[in-house]
């Protein structure tokens, strides 16, 4: 084995320890979920919101995601700072999604021109809309999965995969797949925070004075 | 026996010692760590780890930031600029070790 490599496990170790209480899930999962809510109130209503969505919940939930942090997470395992470098690889992930954002614009802005080459594009992704976005969701949740070492990102990408693809042949409107899609991720981080709660109970006592001896 | 014995020498015995080793190791990958993660993480009792930070405090490669927080006392871990460098030497070192040795 070599040192890198070993480094390298270390380092994803510290990290997955940091995120195996569920609460990550819970918001990701809160996200999607409520994406679903705005497409589904924006048909029922004919009141456009689901676009708000992608820009307010990050906003109120990221303070109250690390007061929640600091409640549960910090008093049970401690607190641990990433530094720069990983820091550094989500902004990679986030510019490259940014851009690859910005292809696809593009490549709908082309799309939606009149040439005989456009059209037939236009056709070939509304056709195969729920596919690609499948396929993006699952691709992007891959590389999440990937830079934090949590495994069980890329079976979220797998269920957003299967289920998309399935509503290629289903005709169900798209937000009841994230309505599902955003339950399942929420059910699974509220587990996660239960056995991660019953797994590191509050220090007590001596315990909790235990950098005393320091 | 290595090629060049003298390499030895040049090892660490502060950091070679393996539970300061992890110690080492687990603040090398992150920025900071607080005494709480740090004993979850290696799973070590607060008296064990407590005497090999305080061994890494004094040889200057370990800060330790002691506060209080909501009035419970709080202590922060981090590798200093030259705990960091002595870890990166003792990794060469030590790889240098390894491969003098005869295959």
């Amino acid at each position: 084995m070599s040192k890198k490599t070993s480094l390298r496990e270390v380092e994803k170790r510290t990290y997955m320890s940091y995120h195996q209480d569920g609460l990550l899930d819970i918001f990701v999962g809160a996200y999607v979920l409520l994406f679903g809510l705005g497409i589904l109130f924006t048909a029922v209503t004919d009141f456009s919101m689901w676009f708000v969505i992608p820009g307010i919940f990050p906003a109120i939930m990221v303070p109250i995601w690390v007061s929640v942090k600091k409640r549960i997470t910090m008093p049970r395992i401690g607190y641990v700072e990433f530094g720069s470098r990983g820091a550094n690889k989500l902004m990679a992930i986030f510019i490259g999604l940014m851009v690859a954002g910005l292809g696809v614009f593009m490549v709908f802005t082309f799309a939606s021109r009149s040439q005989a080459w456009a059209l037939t594009l236009r056709n070939l992704i509304i056709s195969n809309g729920m596919i690609i976005i499948g396929i993006g969701a699952a691709a992007i949740s891959s590389l999440f999965a990937y830079t934090m070492g949590l495994k069980r990102l890329y079976v979220y990408g797998l269920l957003t995969l299967a289920l998309f693809f399935a509503g290629h042949f289903i005709t169900i409107p798209l937000e009841y797949f994230l309505l599902t899609i955003g339950l399942v991720i929420i059910i699974n981080g509220f587990v996660l925070l239960m056995r991660f709660i019953r797994k590191y109970p509050l220090p007590q006592g001596d315990e909790a004075n235990a950098e005393k001896s320091l | 026996m290595p090629k060049n014995p003298s390499n030895l020498k040049n090892i660490d015995r502060l950091i070679h010692e393996p539970t300061r080793l992890m110690i080492m190791t687990q603040l090398y990958v992150v920025e900071s760590a607080d005494f709480l993660f740090l004993q979850h993480q290696l799973q070590m009792t607060s008296g064990n780890l407590s005497s090999h930070l305080s061994k890494l405090e004094e040889a200057g490669y370990v800060e330790i930031v002691k506060e209080f927080i909501e009035r419970k006392p709080h202590t922060t871990l981090k590798l200093t600029k030259k705990g960091r460098k002595a870890f990166r030497e003792y990794q060469q070192n030590l790889k240098q070790v390894f491969s003098d040795l005869p295959k």
